[in-house]
């Protein structure tokens, strides 16, 4: 589903690369956690994945599509197979629950009958079916968290990206947001989810991949954060 | 394609950078107008120079017998005289054509270009006598009126000779300098339409900034991103045309129809069917194809710059 071979992403400037010759595949409803410090490629190779930058070497496939050879005007068809989730949630504030949602259908030109189908049954797997009149600043962050869920996975997309999704939640809310994401993981939905959160990845025993200064050091198929203590 | 959304967001957008949507209709309204004009006057003296293309013609007058124009004139112009010229333009390559006009037709001519004198009686204001005898020379080229002039002046009996264009001169020389000055004033002002219209859509595009960011994260196209900044494009440039085609219009009706054209008949004026070239024609760069270019482009530019996926 997501397969880098031997990337390498250099950004202008000096300095060591972002990413250095990292070869990692991920299979189709597989849930991977990206792991490592701040500047260690996490976001990086996020970015890669949703071709919002391209790898200065090696190959990055998504979806079966090489993206570094992907035309320009295909870039929205690959993205509207991914759902991302962001550990600011990025909500509409002037949009209420259901318009958040319904908003990520309309702009790729779906069907008002189809929204008005899709949408309440979003909300309903997320647990937001009574709140879907709400504004966002009504709503705890993990229920704001829980929407952009939602928005991510409306148009149910095979890959589903979270970045550091539960950092800005407290630990209840963020068990709720990791047990969200393993039942939509349960679907089919591929998760790649980059974390700092020591007490999730320790708890799900998924696969775990480690990024340090760019490089892999770790890859193991259901791992804890750190090395075992 | 989901047009709702395309349309309340369009909706928003004029009413957001309201201030910033009259500023850029008002700079097009004014710069479309003195480009409107420009084809107009140019028009204008396309149609002038078409009519007067045939008459261009040297008129070679000849001796009276108390000729004012000329002292070398001894008195009426003699027949051998008038053999002698009538030779000398025969003579000349550049003559298409020419004939002879006698005192009587002189003297009718006259009488219809100032209906308002008294010709007939004691008190004539002037009579068939005092009108000179005259060869009018139609050149196979209007440019090349010098050879036929040279050859001409100063022949015994011919009192001066008259280019029809020497006297239409100053008409063209003012309808140019208003042309190249509304053309140059409009240059500049299309120039702030533009920069206004790039204003325009950074501020848009800043304060849509979040929007953008999660249409392009989900997956939607640029021309769907683009399309409520290019409507919101069009509808300034539609209120720019419009406004602009009211001022032609009433520049045509008030300033041409009613004004120049009713001042100086003889000459042929632009009207309705101008008016609608300056609006619509690809040659003239009709406004109303300028306009929607003038706010189009940059938009477009700017819109693949500030959202591009």
């Amino acid at each position: 589903m997501i397969r880098f071979e031997k990337v390498t992403k250099s950004y202008p400037g000096p300095g060591a690369p972002a990413l250095d010759r990292v070869t990692v595949d991920v299979e189709k409803s597989e849930f991977v956690f990206l792991v490592g410090a701040s500047g260690s490629g996490k976001s990086t190779a996020l970015r890669l994945v949703l071709r919002e930058t391209r790898p200065t070497e090696g190959r990055v496939y998504v979806a079966g599509k090489e993206i570094n050879r992907l035309a320009g005007w295909k870039v929205p068809r690959l993205r509207r197979q991914i759902g991302t989730v962001f550990q600011d949630f990025r909500l509409l504030q002037n949009k209420t629950v259901a318009e958040n949602v319904a908003f990520a259908q309309q702009v790729i030109g779906k069907s008002r009958s189809e929204i008005r189908r899709v949408v309440p049954e979003t909300l309903e797997l997320v647990g937001l079916k009574d709140k879907a009149e709400r504004l966002p600043d009504e709503l705890s962050g993990g229920e704001q968290q829980r929407v952009a869920i939602a928005r991510a996975y409306v148009n149910r997309p095979m890959i589903l990206i979270a970045d550091e999704p539960t950092g800005n939640l407290d630990p209840t809310s963020s068990v709720g947001i990791m047990s969200l994401l393993e039942r939509i993981n349960e679907t089919g939905t591929t998760v790649l989810m980059a974390t700092h959160d020591h007490g999730i990845v320790d708890q799900m025993r998924k696969r775990v991949v480690e990024l340090d200064h760019g490089r892999v050091i770790r890859d193991e198929a259901m791992g804890a954060y750190g090395f075992q203590h | 394609m989901q047009l709702r959304y395309v349309f309340s967001e369009l909706r928003q957008g004029l009413r957001r950078n309201l201030s910033m949507h009259i500023a850029v209709v008002l700079t097009l309204f004014v710069s479309l107008t003195l480009v409107g004009i420009g084809s107009l006057l140019n028009m204008q003296a396309n149609k002038t120079a078409d009519h007067l293309g045939s008459q261009l013609e040297v008129i070679v007058w000849l001796c009276t017998p108390e000729d004012p124009s000329n002292n070398a004139c001894t008195g009426e112009v003699t027949d051998p005289q008038k053999a002698q010229v009538e030779q000398a333009i025969e003579d000349s390559p550049e003559v298409e054509d020419y004939h002879y006009e006698s005192k009587e037709v002189a003297f009718e001519k006259a009488k219809e270009l100032y209906p308002d004198l008294d010709f007939e009686g004691d008190d004539a204001a002037m009579t068939s006598e005092d009108m000179p005898q005259s060869y009018w020379v139609t050149l196979k080229d209007p440019n090349e009126a010098d050879g036929i002039t040279s050859a001409v002046q100063g022949l015994d009996g011919v009192s001066f000779v008259g280019d029809v264009r020497d006297e239409l001169e100053p008409v063209y020389t003012i309808i140019d300098v208003l042309k190249y000055g509304s053309w140059i004033a409009a240059a500049m002002l299309v120039l702030a339409a533009l920069l206004l219209v790039a204003n325009t859509i950074r501020l848009a595009a800043l304060a849509r900034r979040k929007e953008i960011g999660i249409m392009r994260l989900v997956g939607a196209s640029t021309l769907y991103i683009a399309l409520p900044f290019l409507l919101e494009s069009l509808v300034t440039a539609i209120f720019g045309v419009a406004l602009a085609a009211g001022a032609l219009a009433a520049f045509v009706q008030f300033g041409i129809t009613d004004g120049l054209a009713d001042l100086i008949d003889f000459l042929p004026w632009i009207g309705w069917e101008e008016y609608l070239k300056a609006l619509f024609g690809w040659r003239q760069a009709g406004i109303a194809i300028v306009g929607p270019i003038l706010t189009l482009v940059p938009t477009l530019l700017l819109t693949r710059k500030y959202i591009k996926v």
